[in-house]
């Protein structure tokens, strides 16, 4: 687990000042067994396909990943320097869990993994991917994906 | 630590506990806010007395540290089936001189990167990913700590990047400023 403590001077202030946000309403509902759901994975990682350019610092844009690109073909584009990647250049399910998901499917213990995962790109401003958002709920929609598993980078 | 949420790279039962916990929220019902804290720190996060840093000199140049790191460098790729190095759009053999040219004020620029600051700044990215590839490609893993202390306080390739972002910081390229200022080297090993 990520700690205050751990993270070095000065991302940890900056993390511990964030305006946290406040909404109007708090809509909870409960959904259907874990052992139903088909999940997909959200990750602030800016993951791409190689070849393609990296995440600009502040995008506030959204990247499709097909769940079959090969691990060799997915780099992280992260902007912060201040985090470790030794363990993503081991073992890309530290980011991006892919394997463990297909795992925990074939175990029945969830229902299923989308055929479609995201990407955004961390330390930028909320404010700026209301339409990275609203493509990313409109793909799990089409994909009938219930749940997601956010990894933040 | 940030930068591996699910905690320990090539530990699949340490991932699955990570997961079965973190899916197990969606089943509760007594939101609308959650919040569990994972208990256990992945054993990886200390530092291993068994690994051994690869054998450099921060004082040797870097074209020729380079070149010897390439083997270990292939190797990482056959043990990991991947490499995590790619996003400058420069082969390795291309690094020293591009980096000599920046060192020399030259403004040089990736076509497919459009600018030299991101140019720089991914080329830095690079250069650190190959070399902690490296340094895992033999024997046990070390902590990330032991791989950037060898790294930033043990390597030519280092003291380039130090080197990197003086000169990025001294240049009039105001995006090369700013991007060397904060990309280049992480705050805890600016030199």
């Amino acid at each position: 687990m990520a700690r205050p403590e751990d993270i070095p001077q000065p991302t940890r202030d900056v993390v511990l000042n964030l305006p946290c946000p406040a909404f109007d309403t708090t809509p909870f509902v409960a959904g259907p067994p874990l052992s139903q759901r088909r999940i997909a994975i959200v990750t602030s990682a800016a993951l791409i396909v190689r070849g393609d350019k990296p995440f600009a610092f502040g995008s506030g844009e959204a990247r499709f990943i097909p769940a079959d690109t090969a691990p060799g073909d997915l780099l992280l584009s992260h902007v912060s320097i201040n985090f470790d990647r030794a363990g993503w250049q081991r073992d890309i399910n530290v980011v991006y869990p892919i394997d463990r998901l297909r795992d925990l499917a074939a175990l029945g213990e969830i229902g299923g993994v989308a055929d479609t995962h995201y990407t955004v790109m961390g330390s930028t401003d909320p404010a700026a991917m209301d339409a990275a958002v609203d493509q990313i709920v409109g793909q799990l929609k089409q994909e009938r994906i219930d749940s997601v598993l956010l990894t933040p980078v | 630590m940030l930068g591996r949420p699910v905690c320990e790279p090539s530990d699949p039962a340490f991932q699955l506990r990570v997961l079965r916990m973190a899916l197990a929220l969606l089943e509760r019902t007594d939101g609308p806010v959650i919040l569990e804290d994972f208990p256990d720190d992945p054993p990886g996060w200390l530092d291993n007395p068994d690994w051994t840093a690869p054998v450099t000199d921060p004082s040797t140049a870097f074209a020729a540290e380079l070149r010897a790191i390439l083997p270990l460098w292939e190797t990482a790729q056959a043990r990991f089936g991947r490499t995590s190095v790619g996003l400058s759009f420069q082969a390795p053999s291309a690094w020293p001189d591009f980096a000599a040219a920046i060192l020399a004020g030259e403004l040089q620029v990736v076509p497919q990167l459009d600018t030299t600051a991101l140019s720089v700044r991914f080329l830095c990215d690079d250069i650190k990913a190959l070399y902690g590839e490296a340094a895992q490609a033999v024997g046990p893993a070390p902590s990330a700590k032991q791989v950037d202390t060898w790294f930033w306080r043990h390597t030519a390739a280092g003291a380039l990047l130090q080197a990197l972002r003086r000169t990025a910081m001294d240049s009039e390229n105001n995006a090369l400023k700013t991007v060397g200022g904060r990309f280049f080297v992480p705050t805890p090993w600016v030199a």
